[in-house]
């Protein structure tokens, strides 16, 4: 479970250059639960994952995860806990390592650095196993080097790293975003698999207002760094595409206007 | 070449070979270009060779001259983490403040060894084998203990996490790695490597010397590149351990330059050789490739 309460993030605190990113966010994510999060371009999506990952530091507020406060607690001491993909393809995985090395990494992730072997055969079992579910032929790969894979397939294996060790929240900041449709699709679709499995609490960031209705099973969207809305049950399925697009017009009419309209096409 | 020469350069080469390991461990691992190594070289010459001449144990002078420069690599990552400052920057800073307390660690410009007793010397007439073939097996032991452990460190689950820290913070961050310690650590250890390298340098040359450490980043730099466009592989062993045939390499080479009458070099002309050799091996792969393509593009037509 995830809670955040009255959760403040301040940039350039004090300088000319203030920016005041999320403005007192109240939320609550039981256990299991899929939350898709939308809102425009500066709104404070990303700036909400990577505060409950612990990229960045809260000004004010709390983040607990169940009934334990991690507020204080910095983004390595929360990866026990977290697993996130990135938007970026390339920044999910190490080019430099071969694709055994980064899943090594991963399979690692809230344990101590020891000095053990990295890898073993009982490892490389574990990630040929988990990589034939891409269906890419990635499972004879594995000593290629990450960098020499392709964007799709980087993110693939970036997913399946995620799901490695026994997390409870998966954070997704717009993890389909870079890739072509067919690829996006198959992502999605073992995105779906993985939370399905371990029973995750998710949060998806994402600018697609399809994909965001047809995943999970509560949408919130962000504007100016607040919660302007939050969807769920039946109201929720009674949406569509062109009802969030109305939400988000009235969003920029009653507040200033949105940066960028390509997001209201990104349906 | 004669012989007593050709020992000499293969000896010295070895002793760079732990400086290539460093030089290795910093700009290719954790992408964090160190120029320190210029001043901690020094530094464990300066501190082992004081200590040698204060009658200290010769294995424990040499094991605080490599803590000496391990600490001077916490000083420059201490320098880039804490205060941001760029990790250039930072290592000329040390480097620079390196001059000053090496001549206050030695107490004058150099200090002889000459008549001290030095790690070499319980290994005098070993299986009775003549001196200038003791120092260079002796070196070569050193050397290849020294590569064979960081290559086995960089396999573990911590050397691992400091390969990622080099190549993707972000990603080793999101993986509960702590970036900061891993930066601590492979300063720590590779400037160790190098003042390790400078306090056998100091006994098997007989001196420590203020100046001695000026230029061991392109040296190291050189023997770095030199290796690994000789030996391209992905195993940490062959990587490792071609850091220190790079350097053996380079030093022949430099070595053979100055020993052709017919180029008419003299050992003043150094500095320019090891530029020209080191700009040709930085130079080399990029033609190289630059051919290769060419090849594949005519075969096409």
């Amino acid at each position: 479970m995830i809670s955040c309460k009255d959760l403040h993030v301040t940039f350039n605190r004090g300088l000319p250059t203030e920016k005041l990113a999320l403005r007192g966010i109240d939320l609550t994510i039981p256990q299991g639960e899929f939350v898709t999060v939308i809102g425009s371009n500066g709104a404070g999506k990303s700036t909400l994952l990577n505060t409950i990952a612990g990229d960045i530091k809260s000004t004010k507020g709390q983040i607990l995860f169940g009934d334990r406060d991690v507020t204080k607690l910095p983004a390595t001491g929360r990866t026990a806990d977290i697993a996130r993909v990135f938007q970026d393809p390339l920044a999910g995985t190490c080019g430099d390592l071969t694709v055994e090395e980064n899943m090594a990494l991963a399979y690692g992730r809230g344990q101590r650095g020891r000095l053990s072997s990295a890898l073993n055969s009982k490892m490389r079992n574990v990630f040929r196993e988990q990589l034939s579910r891409l269906n890419l032929g990635l499972e004879n790969r594995l000593e290629s080097e990450m960098g020499l894979l392709s964007g799709g397939q980087r993110q693939s294996v970036s997913l399946l790293m995620s799901a490695l060790q026994p997390s409870t929240i998966l954070l997704l900041d717009e993890h389909t975003a870079a890739l072509d449709p067919k690829t996006a699709a198959l992502i999605m679709d073992i995105t779906s698999q993985i939370i399905a499995e371990k029973q995750l609490t998710v949060m998806m960031v994402t600018h697609s207002m399809r994909q965001a209705l047809d995943h999970g099973s509560r949408t919130i969207m962000l504007h100016e760094g607040k919660i302007i809305f939050d969807l769920s049950g039946e109201e929720r399925a009674g949406y569509e595409v062109k009802d969030l697009l109305n939400l988000f017009a009235q969003a920029r009419t009653d507040g200033e206007e949105l940066d960028d309209d390509k997001l209201l096409l990104g349906a | 070449m004669s012989l007593f020469s050709f020992l000499g350069t293969l000896e010295i080469g070895l002793i760079y070979g732990l400086v290539a390991i460093g030089v290795y461990l910093t700009f290719r691992i954790l992408d964090f270009p160190d120029l320190t190594v210029d001043g901690s070289f020094t530094l464990g010459a300066a501190v082992t060779a004081t200590l040698i001449v204060m009658g200290v144990n010769v294995f424990l002078a040499t094991l605080a001259g490599t803590i000496a420069a391990a600490c001077a690599g916490l000083v420059t990552a201490w320098l880039n983490l804490r205060f941001d400052i760029l990790h250039l920057l930072a290592s000329i800073l040390t480097m620079t403040a390196l001059y000053t307390i090496n001549l206050r660690v030695m107490g004058k410009p150099n200090v002889a060894l000459i008549m001290e007793p030095t790690i070499l010397t319980p290994f005098e007439g070993i299986f009775g084998l003549p001196d200038m073939y003791m120092r260079v097996i002796f070196v070569a032991v050193c050397a290849v203990i020294g590569g064979l452990l960081v290559a086995w460190f960089l396999k573990t689950q911590y050397g691992l996490a400091m390969r990622a820290v080099g190549s993707n913070k972000r990603m080793a961050q999101a993986n509960g790695i702590v970036v900061k310690q891993k930066v601590y650590a492979g300063l720590a250890l590779s400037n160790g490597l190098v003042g390790l390298a400078g306090a056998l340098f100091a006994q098997t040359n007989g001196f420590a010397d203020s100046t001695m450490g000026i230029g061991t980043i392109v040296v190291g730099l050189a023997a770095v590149i030199i290796g690994q466009s000789l030996f391209a592989s992905r195993s940490m062993y062959v990587i490792v351990l071609s850091c220190i045939v790079g350097s053996v390499l380079y030093r022949l080479a430099v070595s053979m330059a100055l020993n052709a009458d017919f180029l008419g070099f003299s050992a003043s002309d150094l500095n320019l050789i090891t530029a020209v050799l080191v700009a040709l091996a930085l130079i080399f792969p990029k033609l190289r490739n630059e051919w290769k393509a060419k090849q594949a593009a005519r075969n096409e037509a």
